[in-house]
């Protein structure tokens, strides 16, 4: 049994936590949060004990830490945590500065700090890269995303959010990356707010196709919006050179209602808690093998970095309407 | 009955002329009288399937009684063909593109939106069933305000080399359809556009300048956004999607598929495969838009004519030039 702390008992703090309590190889020993009535209660739900950063980090003991905190805390903490020998697997995204995520390189390189990119576990997204590399459809030549929100978040959030690229479709350019096998080196993005007034006030945008190119030729869009309208729109098609692969919606059930005007279908899994319950399990399993010495990171530092410097090329291709070569 | 028919005649016997000539013999409101063709030889077994008289096109434009010309000979002749049938007084019905070239068709401007005789250009995806019902949601309000679009248009197989040059290239022969989609559904002519694009499927298609794979990106004045896939070969067929995000949902268009059958098995399910052939594939839309020349011809406004086609070459062109420049276009 490896022991583990957890920092931050919010939403995703809580997946975690009842993901880490009920895996057989983990023991969820702490809970950190300046909250203290949430780390409680979470601490109580998972058998954990309340205690502060310095405690978990100094206890010999913890083999591992899940940083689930608020993101600008991430990059200090896992510094921290890296620091302290334990492993780190860190929600995304590793910063929301470029700059600041570059300056820890020489700490998180290559270091056991497994970057909580969920999509990469989703069964769905991982059997849909399975077949694109066991040459299903030949050889890859480009990929339509679609990664559009069922509906906005507070305006309080879009404001510490970082803006829709750093925030929600980072997860679109890691997937980009994963998939593409090869780094985009140009960027094109035209965004605009159309969902809610209040966000283009805020300075940020809600709606945007964001184009990316390899140095290959191979090509990829991003369609994102902050309010679908009809849930969680959670979608890949893979183009080859000998067919196509696609990865559609999982919806709430398998009932199909048909009437004289047509069939409805049931509604999409609502929000990425549902949508991606199974992905955030496996991310737990994926942490455990890498605590016990049977696998490193299959995403770490590096990738947070490519993502983050993604997003920003994004943003400044929606300000400026150019190009942005990487 | 025949003689409530329009009688009319059509230039060019090619694909899309045996496209045509079918679709206006199988017509109750139509009598293709001529079939005109440079190589009357390879025309006469479709003149006589269709029971059409070979002729040449002085004598289609003499006659009288010729209300209505289909121009679906080779692309470089459309616009000629087209002013030629005008002049005389015929209704023309021309297969798309009108012309490839943006600053002839510019200078043909006064001539056809003066000319009494009314033009249809055949941008023959508007009147398929299938993205006419998905304008008809949208227009309905069944998904709120229209805010974004993706249009999937790959080819199963790429063309003959031959036709690559000719052709105009991708933007110009093929995205073309999609720039008049993109404009139709939003109703608003985009602002800004950006292309990125390569050639990824056939090195021959690269190195007679053209590109084979293709992402358009467009924007209206209000911010609504389009993106366009593009490639000359799917690898699965004729793959024809068009997805519109509005404010309170999604309305799709999907591939229909040969057949509805589905095969089971321990690996999975398998359906059958959506169409390979875009005369299969839009074969409804090529009847209705025959249709729509014998409303027409009956008095009706043209839905799509000169300055659709003019705004349609005019991204085409945008989207080249985006591709040679690697910045986004103004328009």
């Amino acid at each position: 049994m490896f022991k583990i702390a957890l920092f931050g008992a919010g939403r995703i703090g809580r997946i975690h936590a009842a993901n880490a309590a009920a895996h057989p190889a983990l023991t969820l020993a702490y809970v950190v949060d300046p909250v203290a009535a949430a780390a409680r209660a979470l601490a109580v739900e998972t058998g954990a004990r309340v205690t502060d950063l310095e405690t978990a980090l100094g206890d010999a003991s913890v083999a591992g830490v899940i940083i689930a905190s608020s993101t600008d805390t991430h990059l200090d903490y896992a510094r921290r945590a890296v620091a302290a020998g334990k492993a780190v697997f860190c929600e995304k995204p590793i910063d929301q500065d470029l700059a600041r995520a570059r300056s820890a390189a020489i700490e998180l390189s290559g270091s056991r700090l497994f970057l909580g990119f969920n999509r990469r576990f989703d069964p769905s997204f991982q059997a849909l890269k399975a077949r694109l590399s066991s040459g299903a459809v030949g050889r890859l030549e480009s990929l339509q995303i679609t990664s559009h929100d069922p509906a906005p978040p507070p305006v309080s959030y879009i404001k510490v959010s970082g803006g829709l690229f750093k925030d929600m479709a980072i997860h679109d350019f890691d997937m980009a990356r994963w998939l593409l096998g090869e780094e985009p080196v140009e960027v094109f993005a035209s965004a605009s707010c159309l969902v809610d007034p209040k966000i283009g006030a805020a300075g940020d945008v809600d709606t945007a196709k964001t184009l990316l190119r390899t140095a290959s030729g191979k090509l990829c869009v991003i369609s994102n919006s902050r309010r679908s309208g009809y849930g969680y729109d959670q979608r890949i098609e893979a183009f080859g050179s000998e067919g196509m692969v696609k990865a559609d919606n999982m919806l709430e059930s398998t009932v199909q209602t048909w009437n004289e005007t047509g069939a409805a279908a049931d509604r999409f899994q609502n929000f990425f808690l549902d949508r991606y319950r199974d992905a955030y399990r496996l991310e737990i399993d994926h942490f455990a093998e890498i605590l016990a010495g049977q696998a490193v990171p299959s995403v770490g530092y590096a990738d947070g970095v490519a993502a983050l410097a993604l997003a920003e090329a994004a943003g400044l291709s929606a300000r400026t309407g150019q190009v942005v070569k990487l | 009955m025949a003689a409530s028919r329009f009688k009319i005649a059509q230039l060019g016997a090619g694909r899309m002329g045996t496209v045509h000539a079918r679709g206006a013999a199988a017509n109750p409101r139509l009598r293709l009288a001529y079939l005109v063709d440079p190589r009357p030889e390879a025309a006469a077994p479709l003149a006589k399937e269709v029971g059409a008289k070979l002729a040449d096109l002085d004598t289609v434009l003499a006659d009288p009684e010729v209300v209505g010309v289909i121009v679906a000979s080779s692309t470089d002749v459309h616009l000629d063909n087209t002013l030629a049938c005008l002049r005389a007084g015929k209704a023309v019905f021309c297969e798309k593109p009108l012309d490839l070239d943006l600053a002839r068709l510019q200078a043909a401007k006064a001539e056809i939106t003066a000319s009494a005789a009314p033009l249809l250009v055949a941008f023959n995806r508007r009147f398929d069933p299938h993205y006419l019902a998905l304008k008809a949601r949208i227009g309905a309000g069944a998904i709120g305000r229209l805010e974004s679009l993706n249009i999937i248009n790959h080819d199963p197989a790429p063309p003959a080399h031959a036709f690559i040059v000719p052709s105009g290239g991708l933007f110009k022969d093929f995205t073309i359809h999609d720039l008049d989609l993109a404009c139709w559904l939003l109703e608003e002519t985009p602002v800004e556009l950006f292309a990125a694009a390569s050639c990824l499927v056939d090195p021959v298609i690269g190195e007679k300048g053209d590109v084979d794979t293709a992402r358009v990106v467009l924007k209206t004045a209000s911010g609504q956004l389009c993106m366009i896939s593009n490639t000359r070969r799917s690898g699965c067929g004729y793959d024809q999607r068009i997805e519109a995000f509005g404010s309170q949902g999604v309305a799709m268009a999907d591939n229909p598929r040969l057949d509805t059958v589905q095969v089971w098995g321990e690996a999975g399910a398998v359906s059958s495969p959506i169409p390979r052939d875009f005369i299969g594939r839009y074969a409804q839309a090529y009847r209705a838009e025959l249709d729509h020349f014998a409303d027409v011809l009956a008095g009706a406004p043209s839905q799509i004519g000169f300055a659709e086609s003019v705004r349609a070459l005019t991204l085409a062109e945008a989207a080249a030039e985006s591709v040679r420049s690697g910045r986004s276009v103004r328009l």
